[in-house]
């Protein structure tokens, strides 16, 4: 195409890769301004009022960072089951049944203080996070049932479960009929970070990414985990079968997509209810593969697209964008970013001409040799 | 190397153009701010406001698109009924998330010196109370809850009223005594808007039934027009709905049936079979509140109105009624009118045959809030 | 429950099944030629818009479904490139594709919620109309379902006994060997990109112009992810997706009509039931195969092909 070829890259990219982000990043804002400009919204007036929506004051950063949580435990466990090839697009059952999970231990233990029931209630979600991953990956593993369509069901059910307590068993009888348990003990409510609006879930963000970056760069198995492309190696290097391995990741998903939902409900909603439901878990599936599976780089990731969300909110105040803009957003970036990556694995080289005679070649020979 | 170059170039380049629209952008987006504001003055202010004051700006927070055809696109109607306001812009943000979102939603317009926010959902009661907390200079109404603050005041419509007369044009029209219902949300005032419906046949039709379908969802059209299927399949002659998109009415004339509908007259959609829609007008009470801010009489209070206010009506009868019909129809809207709600009035049975209301009493309206039973004469399951 | 219903229920087990059928098919038409496009839902709802706007301003739903069907290839052209130029990572790049296109359709559909356009009604088939039990379950319905039962054996004989087919079963399972043998496998998947697109296009227009002749944002309400489904569900052969999808449709009707009926089960539990169904079948289905066999994907199903050095 255009008389160039790709040439997979002989040597690692050089630092020309660590533009590419940005770079692609500026071209799926260029498009997607572009395409507001069409509608009369003067493009950089817009920038302007993303990036101040998202990062123009104190309050504005701390509300970002706050949406970033659910966003980043969901993709460290996304990005875990991805690494080995499992294609786990549950994370948005996980994260409902963690907040269930969450929710069982807050309803039935209210007067316990908040340094018992706290760590209870994240072992609830964790549990309940955990047993809904692990589902799809026993189909997987004893049945060959495809994961992407049991965590896709799942993902329905879940949600539903969630809509069946709280409209049935778990309504909260002073909601005046609405759809609601009961507002959690103050036990039950993860506390705020004085003198700030943030609540303890994001330091626990923070040590669970660490975690994980340490594991995965400083640890044999982790190293292995990074390393081998589809995990059995890594089983066989960790001296358990296949099967746990899958067992063990998709939990871990599980369990990391719960805490996110138990974080929102807890800290963000104060009870449990229908809108706890954000979206989240397919959004760690754009941020886990943004980020190429890298805990820190998650980090960053997450806190963009949270960026995002919140920025376009003010948007939507101030220049009438509707609220599907913000889809659009996230998809171009994607899109983009995918398309970059090409160029950090292969580059392009000016193809040789078709040689004159008329006897035809499958295709020209590369000139020279490593650029 | 070409590669690296390129590179290069596009790195620079975007650095460039991010450092270009922090520096202007930010005072692009403040004269950004006053433009748009100012010509939405202009346009629907041709006398500009009097000298030192600025326009009061109105905010209006929605839990779906507008272009849901249904809920929020009636409370559009109602916000762009103050576009003949003097002195007044309106603004909205819409499929607003119940919980923290709506909360720095309310709080970012509430920041930006809006002096009237509405925030029209149930679930948005606890964040609008939270943001009314810090800014008390700020009017604050939230739709359909219950919760008070000096500055910030609750109000809904009785739009059960308009259910009433819409069952009673329901009741006299059916044949088969069934009549179909298309509803969301298992939430009160789904449920008590069935239970007026269902009450309003009954008077005409003692014989009328109710048989009610839960979609979970508020505009999915497919799926709304596919249940309204169901009860026709099951001899509904009547099917009315609780929904947002036309898709009931559709099904209903393709059947041949007759259909009710809701938030706006949706003849256009189904002339045939459209007997009347439940409607709200929500611009009446917006103007409302909206001068008494302006004229600095307004103070907080619970506001429910109904018909007699004019915040909820029928849409125009179809072809189809009949006038005697017609005329108990109006006669009974011109009580409601003059103030007198009968609708809730004992006796009042429901589903399992117990009283809620003995003769000559009624309903209290904060047993109507909260409603979470169905009268006698509705089937189907309330959760 | 009254035995008078089944014949309505079937019925609407048939024309619930179709937009999900036309989706499944297109996604498996991609899928055959090994890329696996997750943007089905995207492509629908842009399918579903471009055929209502067609529609509504020729005046001709033959012109609009045309145009939902181009606007899914178009759409999954952005797949294309991303995937066979760019080879981006598959999986990932449907998942974009979904959210960039349900949002494009929700905000460029807005000004036109509350119209109305032109579409397709029922059509009764003379003399298959009137056979029992089949006549009115199967040929009383739209132009567009009688289309589908057309695609269906079409689709089979394609890939089974046409050049093209095979050639685009090549490209799906051992690309290598067809690059060898002469053939583009790029090219080849492209086609069944544009091709597959095509048709999860048609999927989307049918919600605008047959099932319902409406606009509104989430008109395709997820129907998009559940075609996924059924193409694995369906092994990827097409006489089992038609089963699938009128299954799936099949059973949303059903709890639809027992709550009408007058059950008194909470609604957010029957409304678990097609997806709840859907695992168990595939489970069932597991389990009688035995894991032993294996998949019957395509070989080189989202699997890049890499430029040769």
């Amino acid at each position: 195409m255009f008389g160039l070829t790709a040439h997979k890259r002989t040597e690692p990219p050089g630092w020309g890769s660590v533009c590419i982000f940005p770079a692609a990043l500026a071209l799926a804002l260029f498009l997607g301004l572009g395409l507001l400009a069409l509608t009369g919204r003067p493009p950089l007036a817009v920038l302007g009022a993303l990036l101040s929506g998202a990062f123009g004051s104190v309050r504005a950063v701390e509300e970002t960072l706050l949406k970033t949580a659910p966003i980043f435990l969901c993709s460290l466990g996304v990005a875990a089951t991805f690494r080995i090839k499992v294609w786990n697009i549950g994370a948005e059952g996980q994260y409902a049944l963690g907040a269930v999970g969450g929710t069982a231990v807050a309803l039935a233990f209210p007067g316990l203080p908040a340094s018992v029931l706290l760590p209870l209630m994240f072992l609830g979600a964790a549990l309940a996070g955990a047993l809904w991953a692990a589902i799809p990956a026993l189909l997987r593993q004893r049945l060959a049932v495809n994961e992407i369509i049991t965590t896709l069901m799942l993902n329905y059910l879940g949600i539903l479960f969630l809509d069946w307590l709280v409209y049935g068993p778990w309504k909260d009888p002073a909601s005046h009929g609405f759809p609601m348990t009961a507002l959690f003990a103050p036990g039950a409510v993860l506390p705020r970070i004085p003198g700030t609006r943030l609540h303890w879930g994001l330091p626990l963000c923070a040590a669970l990414g660490l975690g994980l970056w340490f594991f995965l760069s400083r640890t044999r198995l982790g190293f292995e985990l990074k390393a081998s492309g589809e995990g059995r190696r890594t089983a066989t290097y960790a001296r358990m079968p296949y099967d746990a391995l899958v067992l063990l990741v998709m939990g871990l998903c599980g369990a990391l997509a719960g805490w996110a939902g138990l974080i929102e409900t807890s800290a963000g909603l104060g009870r449990l209810q229908p809108t706890v439901m954000a979206g989240y878990g397919f959004t760690a599936i754009v941020v886990a593969w943004l980020a190429r599976l890298r805990p820190l780089a998650i980090a960053m990731a997450a806190f963009l697209l949270a960026a995002l969300r919140v920025g376009v909110e003010n948007l939507m105040l101030d220049f009438s964008v509707p609220a599907a803009f913000g889809r659009i957003l996230e998809g171009l970036i994607l899109l983009c970013v995918l398309a970059g990556q090409f160029f950090t694995t292969f580059t392009l080289r000016r193809s040789k001409p078709l040689a004159p005679n008329p006897a035809p070649e499958p295709a020209p020979k590369p000139t020279g040799e490593a650029a | 190397m070409l590669m690296k170059r390129l590179a290069l170039v596009l790195a620079a380049a975007c650095l460039a153009l991010t450092l270009a629209a922090c520096g202007s952008g930010e005072k692009k987006a403040e004269e950004k701010k006053e433009a748009p504001a100012a010509a939405q003055a202009k346009q629907e202010a041709p006398a500009p406001a009097p000298a030192a004051e600025s326009a009061m700006q109105v905010g209006f927070i929605y839990v779906s698109p507008i272009g849901d055809a249904g809920y929020s696109f009636a409370h559009d109607l109602g916000r762009k009924a103050l576009a003949g306001m003097p002195g007044v812009t309106t603004s909205y943000v819409e499929s607003v998330p119940e919980g923290a979102d709506a909360e720095r939603i309310i709080r970012n317009m509430a920041a930006k010196g809006f002096k009237v926010i509405f925030t029209t959902s149930y679930g948005y009661m606890d964040p609008t109370l939270k943001v009314a907390g810090e800014f008390p200079d700020t009017v604050f109404m939230h739709c359909s809850g219950y919760k008070t603050a000096p500055n910030m005041g609750a109000y809904f419509g009785r739009i059960y009223q308009a259910r009433y007369l819409t069952g009673m044009v329901a009741g006299s029209m059916t044949k088969s005594n069934i009549l179909g219902y298309v509803a969301a949300f298992p939430i009160p005032e789904v449920i008590r808007g069935i239970n007026a419906f269902a009450l309003g046949a009954q008077k005409v039709n003692p014989k009328a039934e109710v048989r009610v379908v839960w979609t979970k969802t508020w505009y999915d059209p497919a799926t709304e027009k596919e249940a309204a299927k169901s009860l026709l399949d099951v001899g509904a002659d009547v099917i009315a709905q609780h929904q947002d998109s036309p898709g009931p009415q559709e099904a209903a004339q393709e059947k041949g049936a007759y259909s009710v509908g809701y938030n706006s007259d949706m003849s256009a959609f189904a002339p045939k079979s459209h007997l009347t829609s439940a409607i709200w007008n929500w611009g009446v009470y917006y103007a409302n509140v909206v001068e008494k801010v302006k004229a600095g009489t307004w103070k907080s209070s619970s506001d429910w109105w109904g018909m007699d206010k004019g915040i909820v009506d029928i849409a125009p009868f179809g072809p189809m009624v009949p006038k005697e019909v017609q005329d108990k129809v109006l006669a009974a809207k011109a009580e409601l009118a003059a103030g007198k709600d009968t609708v809730f009035a004992g006796p009042v049975l429901d589903q399992k045959g117990e009283t809620r209301a003995a003769a000559g009493q009624t309903i209290p309206d904060a047993d109507l809030l909260g409603m979470t039973w169905f009268v006698k004469g509705v089937v189907g399951a309330t959760e | 429950m009254n035995p008078d219903l089944i014949i309505p229920l079937l019925a609407a087990a048939v024309q619930s099944g179709t937009p999900v059928l036309f989706a499944t098919l297109g996604e498996m038409f991609t899928e055959k030629s090994g890329v696996l496009n997750l943007g089905v839902e995207g492509m629908m709802l842009c399918g579903a818009l471009a055929a209502f706007v067609a529609s509504l301003y020729t005046g001709s739903p033959v012109l609009g479904l045309l145009a939902g069907g181009l606007a899914g290839a178009l759409v999954g052209s952005l797949h294309g490139l991303v995937c066979l130029t760019f080879l981006g990572n598959q999986v990932v790049s449907g998942l974009a594709l979904t959210i960039l296109g349900t949002g494009l359709a929700d905000a460029l559909g807005t000004p036109l919620v509350g119209r109305i356009a032109p579409g397709f009604g029922p059509l009764a088939l003379p003399l298959l109309a009137d056979l029992p039990l089949l006549g009115p379950v199967l040929f009383r319905q739209d132009p567009l379902v009688y289309l589908s039962y057309l695609l269906v054996p079409a689709f089979w004989f394609f890939f089974a006994r046409t050049r093209p087919g095979l050639r685009l079963i090549a490209a799906g399972e051992y690309p290598a060997a067809a690059a060898a043998a002469g053939l583009d496998p790029v090219a080849l998947r492209w086609a069944g990109i544009l091709g597959g697109g095509f048709l999860v296009g048609l999927g989307g227009a049918y919600l605008s112009l047959a099932y319902t002749h409406l606009w509104t944002s989430n008109l395709t309400a997820g129907r998009g992810w559940i075609a996924v489904a059924l193409v694995i569900f369906a092994a990827w052969r097409p006489g089992r997706a038609v089963a699938g999808a009128w299954l799936f449709g099949g059973i949303m009707a059903f709890q639809l009509r027992l709550q009408a009926a007058g059950t008194t089960l909470p609604s957010s539990l029957l409304l678990m039931l097609p997806y709840a169904t859907t695992v168990l079948v595939l489970v069932a289905a597991a389990m009688r195969r035995g894991a032993a066999r294996g998949s019957d994907a395509p070989e080189a199903l989202s699997v890049n092909i890499e430029p040769e050095d």
